[in-house]
């Protein structure tokens, strides 16, 4: 017995569960602040609609598939973790992260076609062209979705750790958050990928 | 009131009409104040613990407390709107309502001073026989009681022209082009300079504004066309 | 589903390194973030010091640092700006304070994320370093205005072309990197205020009973994470603009500098409000104490500061009236600004109407606390000039709008903080500082401060344009009392640097030799005083149960004493 007494709270929150919310709120603005200036350049420059039409729909379309099964199948983590069942968890996390995976393979096909016709970050060939407005759709398109890639990666990380943790069956609620913040990459890609993708 | 003047001349149309309302703004804001600072102070000396040596018990959520508060509030609230009523008409006079230009100029923010351009003997801004002056410490001779419209520019970094006996100012954004205007009611020799920050000489960037009379603006205008051979 | 209660309260640390510098207690993180923001003051006040006596005395040398040139007088205004609201205000004013006090304030051990919490401390340490390494970079540190307009804040448009490294560890891209990180500092901070507020409240601790200071930093959290995300987006796309010469803000390239603007204000108004609130909590806490008398409409304040958050983040474009935007935009701006002037005047006067009827006792924190609103009124009631967007057209840019936000920021960070320096200290440290050197402290820096930035609005009115080393092309600026008025701001502005040096003395000669501190030296009622001075690691021995409201000092039926402690029942003991 130590000195202190036991803390004993008014409610009990599950703390992570709120950080996450509040996480997820956060990354919300980060995303919507990028998600508005590229909304108001897409109204004023019409002529984006030409560079749209690079971009591949089916990969896109693939891709949020592929997030969506991520996210099913974490859901299907979480009812596992509910029911303390450790294998399931195992099975279903890993298969996220597969997805995971899936997702960014197919970023990086997409990304290797996109360069190989010229149409980088910083698109030389077009403001060669001299369509530098052009150009600027392409930065929009690499740190819109460069950025999104990157909580995939993180994303990947933080179910492989909770994996790692499950499997012993230490802090099964963590898969709940897990699974939280992949829903929230899940999401803001379903903003982007109309966007980006559909209206041409 | 002061010992000094608290603005420079004012030369425009409606520089008279910005200087009344600091007047009437500070009119508000200094009952307000001294209002405050009665009610911060007294209370330091009516209730300072020697005199009242046992607080009152009132914790301000009963609607008769706070019905001084409402009250300061409310007439503060009325007084803010008076601020807006009597600055709408000299914002919508300043940046909204058609002006008809008398004489359409060009101003250009550079690194590090101002570029007017004056149209050409057809009188018309943005042909061939545009006359533009780019120099340190030049001058842009404008007409007295004329509305002299110009259109804003910036060729690098954002820069604001700044003309204080005027009263206006804005910025000048590269990639946009914006319409002011003004009328300048006294001849003689004004600062222009640049109130935003724009580099290393922001310090140096200073032009001057000269109002001639129509007389004296003419021969000006037409000794630049002698003078300099037009310049894109 | 997961167990809320730390455990870790159960095991303090101690070897000297995980005790004080590698502390995952929110005290010693409280003090780290203070101490850090302090020393990164003096940074800033000494580029102050320096641009200023330039300002009053152009062209000669300066004493301690030498000659000025026309670049690094950029860089130091533009520094100074900085540093003083980014790396000054917040962690002293909202890490600083939100995490000493909330924890203790709502009777809990810790944060709710501990090692969260430190590591927030020493993201914001590393920021603080890239910060100041920017000074030493070839070109200087950042030099276009603390606002960072592009173009002149991106590199790439101007200079020809620089390499990617090159560009990477220019002034510019190091601040923005800065800047970058202590956002992400400051969002962890954030979440954890929120979620431990939420959480980890004591047993009775209703929402209505937890002290303002608690309130006003979680709705200051919230008001941040809300505003910082838009401005963490354009951070990064002017970064990128820097660093790989991207064209989102080159107008060349069909972006749009005054995209930067919108999105810099957007936080940067809020900001304003970010740390104001904190700082109003501090003075009502103050001055319910001193007073002896409950705060005015504690419940009225909570709401007028959630309406006050609203407004505020509705208003931003109220900083650029003259920047071209929609003229009828700038009408709705306009009177928006104006109309954030009545939440305001109501959470003052509650404040005033606070002092009324109470017993008033004179103490430092009680002087700094008066101070604040009457430095602060000047502050509030100038911002009634500038926003109307009508005068705010001849007075943008030019010393008034330099002295406003002077009296806005300067009460809000220091006369706040150095209030609940005072109030707090002994708390903290277990010491009791010297009144005597308080009081002369205090004295000397209010008259030095409005001696600076007084004069500066005639400055202002006059159309004296800011940003300027040398105004020798001026003639209209260089007359009569013009200069006078520069000498005068910069001698009260060495005289206002220099009497920090009393307090700095006060501090360590109390820490080292002052007397020891009873545990509740003003009779207050909220939690922090009910334990030791300074808290023990877990704060309390035994966690206390909330029973009634944190400022019912001198209710009637009170006899003896004039307050109970929050965590005793009212009925109970000496009424």
């Amino acid at each position: 017995m130590s000195q202190y007494s036991q803390f004993i709270p008014l409610k009990s929150v599950p703390q992570g569960r709120l950080a996450i919310w509040l996480l997820i709120a956060g990354e919300f603005v980060i995303f919507g602040g990028l998600i508005i200036c590229y909304l108001l350049y897409r109204m004023r420059y019409p002529e984006w609609a030409e560079q749209t039409k690079h971009t591949n729909t089916f990969l896109g379309a693939l891709n949020m598939l592929v997030l969506l099964t991520g996210s099913y199948t974490g859901v299907r983590a979480h009812a596992a973790a509910l029911n303390k069942q450790l294998n399931k968890i195992v099975l279903w996390m890993s298969i996220s992260i597969i997805c995971g995976f899936l997702f960014l393979i197919n970023k990086s096909l997409e990304y290797a076609h996109e360069i190989s016709n010229g149409l980088t970050f910083n698109s030389q060939k077009l403001q060669d062209a001299g369509d530098s407005v052009g150009s600027l759709f392409w930065s929009f398109y690499y740190i819109m979705t460069g950025l999104h890639a990157t909580h995939v990666i993180v994303g990947i990380i933080v179910f492989t750790v909770i994996l790692n943790q499950a499997r012993k069956g230490k802090n099964l609620h963590r898969v709940e958050l897990g699974v939280m913040y992949w829903h929230m990459v899940d999401i803001i890609w379903i903003f982007l990928f109309p966007l980006l993708y559909i209206a041409k | 009131m002061f010992l000094f003047r608290v603005f420079p001349d004012n030369i425009s149309t409606y520089g008279q009409e910005i200087d009344d309302l600091f007047w009437l703004i500070f009119l508000f804001a200094s009952i307000a104040f001294v209002i405050s600072v009665f009610l911060l102070l007294y209370p330091l000396y009516k209730y300072h613990h020697k005199k009242a040596p046992k607080a009152q018990y009132i914790t301000g959520e009963k609607k008769t407390h706070f019905k001084w508060v409402t009250i300061a509030v409310v007439l503060l609230a009325l007084s803010d709107f008076a601020i807006m009523f009597a600055e709408h008409g000299t914002w919508a006079k300043i940046e909204q309502d058609p002006v008809t230009a008398d004489l359409q100029i060009a101003v250009t923010g550079r690194q590090w001073n101002w570029i007017f351009t004056y149209p050409g003997k057809d009188g018309k801004l943005y042909t061939a026989d545009d006359v533009m002056i780019d120099d340190q410490n030049s001058e842009l001779h404008v007409p007295v009681n004329k509305n002299i419209v110009f259109d804003l520019k910036s060729r690098d970094v954002v820069h604001s022209f700044f003309l204080k006996n005027v009263r206006l100012k804005q910025d000048a954004i590269p990639g946009r082009t914006l319409k002011r205007w003004f009328n300048c009611t006294k001849e003689g020799k004004y600062e222009i300079v640049c109130s935003e920050i724009c580099g290393v000489l922001h310090s140096q960037m200073r032009n001057w504004l000269v109002v001639d009379s129509q007389e004296n603006f003419d021969n000006y205008l037409n000794s630049l066309y002698t003078n300099n051979k037009p310049k894109q | 589903m997961e167990p809320s209660t730390s455990t870790h309260a159960h095991h303090p640390p101690q070897s000297f390194l995980s005790k004080y510098v590698f502390s995952s207690d929110h005290k010693v993180v409280g003090i780290q973030y203070t101490l850090t923001g302090l020393a990164m003051a003096a940074v800033g006040g000494f580029l102050a010091y320096v641009f200023r006596y330039n300002l009053a005395y152009p062209g000669s040398p300066i004493p301690l640092f030498g000659e000025l040139s026309a670049q690094q007088y950029n860089e130091f205004v533009t520094c100074h700006g900085l540093i003083m609201v980014l790396w000054v205000a917040m962690p002293v004013i909202i890490s600083g304070l939100g995490n000493l006090l909330i924890p203790i304030q709502i009777g809990t051990d810790d944060m709710a994320f501990p090692t969260l919490n430190m590591m927030s401390y020493w993201v914001f340490l590393l920021s603080c370093i890239i910060l100041l390494a920017s000074f030493f970079v070839p070109g200087g540190s950042a030099a276009g205005g603390w606002t960072m307009y592009p173009p002149l804040s991106a590199n790439a448009y101007h200079n020809t072309n620089p390499d990617f490294w090159t560009a990477l560890f220019s002034g510019n891209s190091l601040v923005i990197i800065a800047l970058a990180l202590e956002f992400v500092s400051m969002l962890m901070g954030g979440i954890n205020f929120i979620v431990t507020t939420i959480n980890k409240r004591a047993p009775g601790m209703t929402p209505m009973r937890v002290p303002v200071v608690v309130w006003m930093l979680n709705i200051a959290s919230v008001m941040f994470m809300f505003a910082v995300g838009p401005v963490f987006a354009g951070a990064v796309l002017l970064l990128l603009d820097n660093v790989i010469g991207t064209g989102f803000y080159d107008p060349a390239r069909g972006g749009d500098p005054i995209l930067f603007e919108h999105l810099f204000w957007f936080f940067g108004h809020p900001e304003v409000y970010v740390l104001l609130l904190p700082s109003l909590g501090v003075i009502a806490e103050i001055i319910s104490v001193f007073s002896r008398k409950p705060i005015f409409a504690y419940k009225t304040i909570i709401y007028l500061s959630l309406v006050s958050a609203v407004l505020s983040v509705m208003v931003w474009a109220h900083h650029q009236f003259v920047s071209g935007i929609d003229p009828r935009m700038a009408t709705f701006f306009s009177v928006g600004t104006i109309i954030i002037s009545i939440p305001f005047a109501g959470i003052f006067l509650s404040y005033m109407a606070t002092l009324w009827g109470g017993s008033i006792r004179f103490t430092v924190p009680m002087l700094w606390a008066i101070g604040f609103i009457g430095v602060f009124l000047i502050g509030g009631l100038t911002g009634l000039f500038l926003g109307s967007n009508t005068f705010d057209i001849y007075v943008h840019g030019t010393y008034f709008v330099i002295a406003h936000f002077h009296y806005t920021l300067f009460p809000i960070v220091f006369l706040g903080f150095f209030a609940a320096f005072y109030f707090w200290f002994p708390k903290f440290t277990g010491k009791t500082l010297n009144v005597t050197l308080g009081k002369l402290h205090f004295w000397l820096t209010f008259f030095s401060f409005n001696g600076t930035f007084f004069v500066l609005f005639f400055n202002g009115l006059a159309g004296q344009h800011r940003r300027i080393n040398d105004y020798t092309l001026f003639p209209s600026i260089m007359q009569e009392p013009y200069i006078t008025f520069q000498k005068v701001a910069t001698i009260s502005a060495i005289i206002l640097i220099l009497s920090q040096f009393i307090f700095l003395f006060n501090f360590i000669y109390s820490l080292i030799k002052g007397k020891k501190a009873v545990n509740n030296p003003w009779n207050s009622s909220t939690l922090e005083w009910q334990t030791d001075s300074p808290p023990p690691h877990g704060n309390f021995h035994t966690y206390p149960v909330v029973y009634h409201g944190a400022y019912d000092y001198s209710m009637p039926e009170m006899k003896e004493v004039d307050f109970v402690p929050q965590n005793l029942p009212l009925e109970k003991k000496t009424i």
